[in-house]
């Protein structure tokens, strides 16, 4: 590593990132939560309960809609399946409270799951769509099926939970439902924090850069959709505990919509959104109570206003006010970048055709393990469609891609890249909302092992997973330069900035082989200078690298060869110097009446 | 004799109520083309233009083609409206904005209408005195309405499919590709989503007109159609008129089946499974092709 700079402090380094004074709002929230405790009047303790579910429920929206960017209009229906669940275990199958709540957890992820998984597949908008459909069907179902739901009479007797033979009073049910708040609210948030979270962001707001980086999207959004779903039939399993009687009623089509709507005045995809939506919700009664019939009115023009002038809601307008910069450390001196094991790239007789047009054809490609290869030729030629198929976004017509001994034809690009191919695109594909170390964070994705588990209770064994990540992500940043901005937003950096960053990113998997595409496009001399130096130590740790580029100086100066492409074909493999004397690739280039400098 | 009988019922009351869908989904695929957003509102659209149609022949002061055409312009521009406030200021935002705003534009036609007319259904006669009766033809009891229904449908269909391949059709699709591009090849990307959007809303109302004397106009339709058209465009493949016919047929027939064999309350439930087994063995729908331009 004798290129790599040493950091002169050896602190540990930490990120702290107090966006906002947290212990303050927790413990403001809390305060707020035990409350209803101290008050005398019962009608006060019934609305915090029912403000206590639905905010289990609306933590469980945001998760999916906030975060992972799958809008549910159908959250409601999940939290009917979930309250009839829990009446009928109880009633019919003589249950405990306890039994039939994870039943009910279970029949809302189980039957959402179901509905979810065609939908996760295809773009964002077709979530909505089936949700919304869903929620439609299960009021239908509900009311049909009588023999299993008595209908619009409903299901009556539900008994309230009960603790070592204790029938709980309405003071402990709160007491139950705020604190499953708490614990639902903590766990989200440790998830939120992890590889997970990233992952979900990046499916929301950049899916090319998330399967890019190893993530599989549909895995992703069914975990949060699951998770999400599990949360909405435990609501409704409370729901149905408090309420003694369910029926078709209590469950209309504007109930779903109730909680979207709750989510985006909070805040979509903010922590405390969920919680300042719900508490919004009730200490304004009008909305719920006085104008009944203009209800879905008021719904409905509240939407349209805060998604055009508050899409961040309450907490989103409070919170970006508040944010400072959060302060990162520097790496500490322990870890030093490892070795990448560097595989061959053998392309062969590659065809790829959009309708008609002929866009590669027959085009092969030798590069051995560990060195740098440059691709070159004129615009429309074919280098980033071919850097596409090797990468698996697109698909391969005829011909073969072999990464070592693994063929790679055939296989999505999230798999491609956990095989370990890194690319980078054209125009930097980062997540503008993270920081920079989030960014570089989210390249460690195929490698992290910790599971759901370890991250949603911050086990001993994901935190460390985690804080050794951190450490050489630090270590990677530093690496391409970026150290001092690991704490900015991506969003803010700079173009060539950028570019680094995710170049970063890819490393961060130690990547066997790396694709740039046209990395020099934009940057300024003295960045172009990094660039080379960066790309040469890059190849010294081992890694291959296949570069796309139309500066030709970069290309002889860090590359053993060249592959000219024009029009789709071969025009010509050998050394840059021999590849650049040449009269046809001196043609193509510069057109035949070559009075043009290079 | 009675399973034929049944199966013949089924083709006679799916196959119109399926082109009413197909032509749902058409008009939900005039806004799709260009924009790229699928219209959560278009449920409601029809459903006005059903309703201002209903509304004006009851005043018997029109023909019927004129007070189509009325309803047809004001549909239209009411699109234009949505547009105009929901739709193009969040179209270039991340995370599909657009879903939750025009979400919200559904939730607010659907009360202010719903406080206009009430929630009696109107009963609409069908254009050129066409029977609604059934007539037995080939053995089916279908009426002379749902004919001549089935028939325009396949017209329109194939008008939308003849107009997307003409240079202007292409150029329509160019811009949902890509925007900046088109701009550069002088076709104004804001002025062809404002057409699409007139246009898609004048579709919309003729398709409520269409529909009225089968299943009355009324406001509950709104949310029916926007769901059940929404299937047809999915599992057709968006974007496609003639994968929307396919799929609208298949829609129409699935739900007259779970009708005929289970009951009228496990219609939808039949329609989402159906909608959703083809959608996971095809994604991209009958005709729809996989995306291809990624990066």
């Amino acid at each position: 590593m004798a290129e790599l700079k040493k950091t002169p402090e050896s602190a540990s380094f930490k990120v702290q990132a107090p966006a906002f004074p947290t212990m303050i709002v927790a413990m403001l929230v809390l305060a707020i939560l035990a409350a209803p405790l101290f008050s005398r009047s019962s009608f006060i303790l019934y609305l915090a309960t029912q403000a206590g579910i639905y905010m289990i429920v609306a933590l469980g929206l945001n998760f999916i809609t906030g975060y992972a960017g799958q809008i549910s209009v159908g959250h409601g229906a999940l939290v009917a399946i979930g309250a009839y669940a829990l009446a009928i275990a109880e009633t019919s199958g003589g249950l405990s409270f306890w039994s039939g709540a994870v039943i009910a957890m279970a029949a809302a992820s189980g039957i959402g799951a179901l509905m979810a998984l065609p939908a996760l597949r295809l773009s964002n908008w077709y979530f909505a769509l089936i949700t919304l459909f869903f929620a439609q069907v299960v009021s239908d179902l509900l009311g049909e099926m009588t023999w299993l739901t008595g209908g619009f009479t409903g299901i009556a007797g539900i008994p309230a939970p009960s603790l070592f033979g204790h029938a709980l009073g309405d003071s402990e049910m709160y007491a139950l439902i705020v604190g499953t708040v708490v614990i639902a609210g903590a766990l989200l948030r440790n998830l939120i924090h992890s590889r997970l979270g990233r992952a979900m962001v990046a499916a929301r707001d950049n899916p090319l850069a998330a399967a890019a980086s190893g993530i599989s999207l549909v895995r992703v959004k069914m975990i949060a959709f699951v998770i999400s779903a599990m949360l909405a039939g435990l609501a409704g399993a409370l729901f149905a505990a408090q309420k003694t009687v369910i029926s078709t009623d209590d469950f209309g089509v504007d109930f779903s919509i109730f909680f979207l709507l709750i989510i985006v005045v909070g805040g979509e995809g903010r922590l405390l959104g969920p919680i300042v939506g719900t508490l919004i919700f009730f200490l304004v009664p009008e909305l719920l109570g006085a104008l009944e019939t203009w209800r879905v009115l008021v719904y409905g023009v509240a939407l349209l206003a805060l998604m055009l002038f508050a899409p961040h809601g309450v907490v989103g307008a409070i919170e970006d006010r508040w944010r400072r910069r959060p302060r990162v450390g520097r790496p500490s001196q322990g870890v030093s970048l490892v070795r990448a094991d560097g595989a061959s790239l053998e392309v062969g007789g590659l065809k790829k055709g959009f309708g008609g047009v002929i866009a590669l054809d027959s085009v092969n490609l030798d590069i051995p393990a560990g060195s740098v290869h440059g691709l070159v030729g004129p615009n429309g030629s074919g280098k980033t469609t071919l850097l596409n198929m090797i990468s698996g976004f697109y698909p391969i017509d005829a011909g073969s891609v072999r990464l070592g001994h693994v063929d790679l034809a055939g296989r999505w690009a999230h798999q491609v890249a956990r095989l370990g191919v890194g690319r980078t695109f054209q125009t930097p594909k980062l997540l503008g909302q993270m920081s920079v170390l989030d960014n570089v964070l989210l390249g460690g994705y195929p490698g992290e092992r910790a599971n759901l588990i370890d991250v949603a209770l911050r086990l001993p064994r994901g935190r460390r997973e985690a804080a050794r990540l951190r450490d050489i992500a630090m270590h990677l940043l530093d690496f391409v330069g970026l150290a001092d901005r690991a704490g900015d937003r991506a969003g803010a950096l700079p173009h060539g900035q950028q570019r680094l960053a995710e170049i970063a990113r890819t490393l961060l998997s130690r990547p066997r082989l790396l694709l740039l595409d046209e990395p020099a496009a934009g940057l300024s001399m003295r960045e172009l200078d990094t660039l080379g130096a960066l790309i040469r130590a890059i190849s010294a740790l081992g890694t291959t690298i296949l570069i796309v580029e139309h500066h030709l100086e970069l290309i002889a100066d860090v590359c053993q060869s060249v592959t000219v492409l024009n029009r789709g074909r071969i025009l010509f493999v050998g050394t840059p110097a021999e590849a650049f004397a040449h009269p046809e690739v001196v043609e193509v280039y510069l057109g035949r009446a070559s009075g043009a400098r290079v | 004799m009675t399973i034929f009988s049944t199966i013949g019922d089924i083709v006679s009351s799916g196959v119109p109520i399926g082109c009413l869908y197909a032509l749902v989904a058409v008009s939900f695929n005039i806004l799709y083309r260009p924009t790229k957003v699928f219209n959560f509102a278009q449920g409601d659209m029809v459903m006005v233009g059903a309703m201002t149609a209903a509304t004006l022949l009851g005043f018997k002061w029109a023909p019927w083609p004129i007070a189509v055409l009325l309803a047809m312009l004001l549909v239209g521009a009411l699109c234009l409206v949505e547009e105009q406030i929901a739709v193009r200021p969040v179209l270039e935002r991340a995370g599909n904005t657009w879903v939750i705003t025009t979400l919200a534009v559904a939730l607010i036609i659907d009360n202010v209408v719903g406080k206009i007319w009430g929630a009696d259904p109107l009963i609409v006669p069908a254009p050129f005195a066409l029977s609604t009766e059934p007539i037995s033809v080939l053995g089916l009891q279908i009426s002379p309405y749902q004919l001549a229904l089935i028939v325009l449908t396949f017209v329109l269909v194939g008008a939308a499919e003849a107009l997307y391949s003409t240079r202007t059709g292409k150029a329509i699709k160019a811009i949902a590709e890509h925007r900046d591009a088109a701009l550069l090849r002088g076709i104004d990307p804001v002025f062809v989503n404002r057409c699409s959007f007139f246009v898609g809303g004048c579709f919309a109302a003729l398709t409520g007109y269409l529909a009225s004397p089968l299943i009355y106009a009324s406001t509950a339709m709104a949310s029916g159609l926007l769901l059940k058209g929404f299937a047809a465009a999915a599992v057709g493949g968006v974007g496609s008129s003639r994968g929307a016919l396919a799929a609208g047929l298949v829609i129409g027939i699935a739900e007259a089946t779970g009708a005929e064999l289970l009951s009228g309350g496990y219609q939808q439930a039949v329609v989402l499974a159906v909608a959703l087994a083809l959608l996971l063995a095809r994604p991209a729908g009958l005709f729809g092709q996989a995306q291809t331009r990624i990066v």
